[in-house]
């Protein structure tokens, strides 16, 4: 037997290192066609828009691009409206992001312990409704909503509840105060049933033994919560945390609807000043809006690291 | 517990229906608030399709004159809105599913498979998420899709479509295959089960819930996608879906807001059908992720 | 000039088809050879002998490509579209669609449209011209017809002399009002002729209540800064051709803004709902609740906006009020065609642009109304006025005389670069003073150009 051993432990070892290089080499093999598209449509532009920040390039002018080093970072570091447009997003994440998992989460909880199956089923579907609404769509609606005039907000205000008048009603959007919590709002009912999904689906994967057992043993809801679901829920809500921070840092699209390229706007953030540069003022000096996203991205790519570290998955 | 406890408790009528099931009630009164929240928006808009034009500039709820032709002004004025939502569901239907299908396959590969580089290629992709490339980019993907000749050619919009939520759909899916217990997947292995099998039938079981994430993320992001498709892509009827809807909303106004409800209606209602149909495929996923799990 | 001897092989190809297949005989034939053979002083001639469907060119069909809002307002765009067989007509949508997509095709040489209707010359002309997009329709266009154009639109069309934006929408900035509201406020039922005649107007609305507002404006640059200040003086343009926002004009402009502000909506100030806020504004919003008095913007404004009153034809509609004393000017802008440079059919496009512009069925429909749209857009052709003068027809509406008079003394905005842009980088330091921030209008005024230079010195 000791023989039969002394035999097997080297062939072992053989079959098990050839074994791990043909699990790199598969492994590869299933990520390739992500990281091809990954490096074409991703990797690609980074790196030219990288090479463009290093020069003045000007889309519209006929001259050619010329290199001038880091002197669109050092422009951009010093103009006073990079930082404050950059302080805009950051007001506008710090607004969004915890109703945007807060509210999800708890409707998570609440629908997640509905047991009668046709209410179960009838709640999921009304959440999933605004995700199957096209984000211009969206907008469009809460425009609406929020008009000063005769948007049903105000007309509740104004009309029926009488607590304002014509005079002094809120303006909720067009570059007031209210803006970006308006926004922030209309972000957040977006997302309040797709994030409420995302919640639901970690919800799932908890097995249910777990939970009866542990209140078997007499823990109250609130233990089961903080010690069982919330870990397990944790990947989940990394996840949406970083996902919605980048997005919610980046805002554009909305920004762009809804409050144009005012300067003095809340709405103008580093990313309108990106395109503004970009692609509406003068020659569109894209090489300095180049670096103003690179800027951008920096900051953006710190906070996002001290989140990650905060929500690492533990245990 | 002394018997005359259990007796008291259980010899009290004062416990009426309602408080015996406060917490099951209270917990339908929260969900049904957030149900309303989501309803009454699209309500308004569902009445707004059908108002005259001088109510839609009111304030008041119910109009004093209904206005049914809205629906066929949209129709009439936008010839190309059902080829356009067929473009949108093909381009969406296709960027969902590859999407997945490429982030499984890589997702699977940096938990189970271990190849060397993960982590580098991990911090890439986390990295990528937080460049505004779609931004200024677009003068390098026009160029890309140019060079392959795609541009006006709505499958094109595919392949930069596939590409926007990649990076987050390989960080969930790795993040779900994570919970799935190495074991588990070894032993598969060493059953003989070859390297797909394990992923077809004891990895993907496992992680459908991130599936599901990962279906609702592009879905989301395809459908509803607008700077890429109107620079890309041409001709109307070509086109997909939001641009010719963001067409409809600027411009002068001759798009009055009863006929831009009478569009949402129309956009949404197909898309809600649908759902209410496959929601039984779906909600089943996650149902039996609990059993499983 | 090799695509005009190439034309003229396939017109002069397309005349021996004819006659071998005996559509045309022999005199029309030589007549029309000799049309061709003059090139393109004869395209108009060569039009009403019906020289060849779009395909004039062995390559692609003409393809124009327009703002998506044009045809929407103008119904009788599909009608011209007709006259000319086998032309790919192509939108644009209008939200976010920038130029970027002109400027990179021509970097490679390139287009894929030939022509492109919706260019607004102090806008986005220049950027085009810079960005070596666009060539001038002066080889292209018939002489009658750039003598036809009136004088300062052709001005506001041309850089150094040439014409590179052929003018077809004229958007002039009036006034309108409600006259329910008016005379509910005891008003006359008229354009009040002062600014200081306006102001009394709007006061009495507003205090009698016969509405919440007495008047309204859109806060943008250049619909209410640019005009009012050129109903002062039209002579606000430096010499490099930016607006010179610390001109007496502009600053008085600004004061008056402010006036005005005491009866408008609170929200005037706002962004609009669509296209950058451009769109969908505030004012709008309010006019057509049959909430204001007396509505100032281009035409097009109010007459939109009516659409949504009980009794439309309540809105009457006059010449923008001017200073005591002042020159009484206004801003007016084009909405044109600009010829691509690597497009091709270029005489057929001029061919197309002419018969469009020139279309009596779309005028009528603009200032008359149809049953979708009624717009107000004026044509920018000195001989279409004279027709109306002389036998004026019984859709014709009495603003349009009023305008033609302004005209020969309204003036566009200077065309540069920072044509518009000038105005969104300006307006957070002028609208300091108008929410009272800053108490000095000089002051203001001030902040606003030397944020343009700064932004101008950076490029």
């Amino acid at each position: 037997m000791d023989r039969g051993a002394e035999i097997t432990v080297p062939q072992s070892v053989a079959t098990a290192r050839k074994h791990k290089i043909r699990q790199s080499i598969s492994a590869w093999t299933f990520l390739i066609p992500a990281l091809m598209f990954f490096v074409c449509y991703q990797v690609y532009p980074i790196f030219r828009i990288v090479w463009i920040s290093f020069t003045d390039f000007e889309f519209l002018s006929t001259e050619p691009a010329n290199w001038i080093g880091f002197g669109n970072y050092i422009e951009a570091y010093n103009d006073p409206l990079m930082w404050k447009s950059m302080g805009r997003a950051a007001l506008f994440t710090v607004m969004f992001l915890p109703g945007t998992i807060i509210f999800p989460l708890i409707l998570a909880i609440l629908v997640d312990r509905v047991r009668h199956p046709l209410l179960a089923t009838l709640y999921r579907l009304i959440l999933l409704i605004p995700a199957l609404i096209p984000s211009t769509l969206v907008f469009v609606l809460w425009k609406w909503m929020y008009n000063y005039q005769i948007g049903p907000i105000n007309y509740m205000l104004v009309e029926v509840f009488n607590i304002f008048t014509f005079y002094n009603a809120p303006q909720w959007l067009g570059g007031t105060n209210l803006t970006l919590p308006s926004i922030a709002i209309m972000e957040i009912w977006w997302g309040l049933g797709y994030h409420a999904i995302f919640f639901l689906a970690g919800l799932a994967s908890i097995p249910r033994e777990m939970l009866e057992a542990a209140r078997l043993d007499g823990a109250n809801e609130w233990h089961v919560f903080w010690h069982i679901t919330l870990p397990r829920l944790a990947p989940i809500m990394m996840i949406l945390v970083v996902l919605r921070f980048g997005t919610s840092m980046a805002v554009i699209d909305e920004y762009l609807i809804f409050g144009g390229f005012n300067r003095g706007a809340p709405t103008y953030t580093w990313t309108v000043y990106m395109y503004d540069q970009a692609f509406n003022i003068g020659l569109w000096r894209q090489g300095f809006a180049a670096a103003v996203g690179m800027i951008g991205a920096a900051v953006m790519v710190f906070f996002v690291a001290g989140l990650v570290y905060i929500f690492r998955p533990r245990g | 517990m002394l018997k005359q406890d259990i007796n008291y408790e259980a010899n009290t009528p004062q416990q009426t229906w309602f408080a015996k099931h406060r917490f099951p009630i209270i917990r339908h009164a929260v969900i049904n608030l957030f149900m309303l929240i989501i309803l009454l928006p699209l309500s308004w808009v569902l009445i707004l399709s059908v108002k005259s034009l001088p109510d839609s500039m009111r304030g008041q709820f119910w109009p004093r004159k209904f206005d049914f032709t809205h629906y066929s002004y949209v129709f009439e004025n936008i010839e190309t809105l059902t080829g356009n939502m067929m473009n949108s569901i093909v381009v969406t239907g296709a960027t969902v599913l590859l999407t997945t299908f490429f982030a499984v396959l890589a997702g699977y590969a940096l938990v189970h498979l271990k190849p060397w580089g993960k982590t580098f290629v991990f911090t890439i992709l986390l990295l990528s998420l937080y460049f505004p490339t779609r931004v200024v980019a677009i003068i390098s993907i026009y160029e890309l899709q140019d060079f392959l000749g795609l541009i006006n050619v709505t499958s094109g919009l595919i392949l930069p479509y596939i590409t926007l939520n990649l990076a987050i759909s390989v960080l969930i899916m790795r993040s779900v295959f994570q919970l799935v217990p190495h074991e588990v997947i070894e032993s598969a292995r060493l059953d003989g089960a070859g390297l797909w099998g394990t992923l077809w039938f004891i990895g993907l079981p496992l992680a459908r819930n991130g599936l599901v994430v990962v279906f609702i993320v592009n879905f989301v992001t395809a459908w509803g996608e607008f700077l890429l498709a109107s620079t890309l892509i041409n001709d109307q009827e070509a086109r997909t879906m939001p641009v010719v809807l963001a067409a409809a909303q600027g411009g002068m106004g001759q798009w009055a807001w009863p006929r831009i409800a009478a569009v949402y209606i129309i956009v949404v209602t197909p898309g809600l059908i649908a759902f209410t149909f496959a929601q039984k495929l779906f909600f089943k996923g996650l149902a039996e992720g609990v059993v499983k799990g | 000039m090799v695509e005009r001897n190439e034309i003229e092989l396939k017109l002069q190809e397309a005349n021996r088809r004819q006659l071998l297949q005996g559509k045309i005989d022999r005199r029309e034939f030589i007549s029309r050879s000799m049309v061709t053979g003059l090139g393109l002083a004869g395209v108009g001639v060569a039009t009403k002998y019906g020289v060849g469907p779009a395909y004039a060119a062995e390559g692609r069909p003409l393809t124009p490509t327009f703002y998506d809002w044009i045809e929407g307002l103008h119904p009788g765009i599909p009608g011209v579209n007709e006259r000319f067989p086998g032309i790919n007509y192509q939108i644009a949508p209008v939200q976010g669609f920038g130029i970027e997509r002109f400027v990179a095709e021509s970097k490679k040489s390139d287009s894929t449209w030939d022509v492109y209707v919706g260019q607004t010359p102090f806008v986005e002309m220049t950027s085009l011209i810079e960005a070596d997009v666009i060539e001038p329709w002066d080889n292209y266009i018939p002489a009658d017809v750039i003598d036809d154009i009136i004088p300062s639109i052709r001005e506001e069309c041309s850089v150094n002399g040439k014409l590179y934006n052929w003018p077809f929408l004229l958007d002039v900035v009036g006034m309108g009002w409600h006259s329910g509201v008016t005379n509910k406020a005891g008003l006359v039922d008229a354009a009040p002729a002062t600014w200081d005649e306006f102001l009394d107007g709007a006061n009495t609305i507003k205090e009698s209540g016969a509405a919440p507002f007495g008047a309204t404006f859109d806060a943008h640059g250049w619909r209410s800064v640019a005009p009012l200040a050129h109903s002062g003086s039209s002579d606000v343009y430096t010499p490099e051709g930016l607006f010179d926002f610390t001109s007496d004009a502009a600053v008085e402009a600004l004061v008056l803004m402010k006036k005005i502000m005491q009866t408008s909506n609170p929200d005037i100030l706002l962004s609009g709902a669509s296209d950058g806020g451009v769109n969908g504004t505030p004012d709008e919003v309010a006019f057509s609740t049959q909430r204001v008095g007396y509505y100032v913007k281009y035409f097009n404004a109010p007459l939109r906006m009516a659409q949504y009153w009980d009794d439309p034809k309540q809105l009457h509609m006059g010449p923008l009020p001017k200073v005591s004393g002042g020159e009484g000017s206004t801003v007016f802008w084009t909405t044109g065609c600009a010829l691509f440079k690597h497009g091709q059919n270029k005489e057929k496009a001029a061919e197309y642009i002419q018969s469009l512009t020139y279309d009596r069925q779309i005028w009528k429909d603009s200032i008359a109304g149809t049953e979708t749209a009624h717009v107000g857009q004026l044509p920018p052709y000195s001989s279409i006025y004279k027709e109306w003068g002389e036998s004026k027809p019984d859709w014709m509406l009495p603003f349009v005389g009023l305008v033609r008079g302004q005209l020969d003394r309204a003036k566009s905005i200077d065309n540069h670069l920072f044509g518009l842009s000038q105005f969104q980088i300006g307006q957070p330091f002028w609208e300091a003073f108008l929410k009272g921030e800053e108490s000095d209008p000089r002051v203001a005024m001030q902040n606003v150009t030397d944020a343009v230079r700064a932004e101008m010195n950076r490029g």
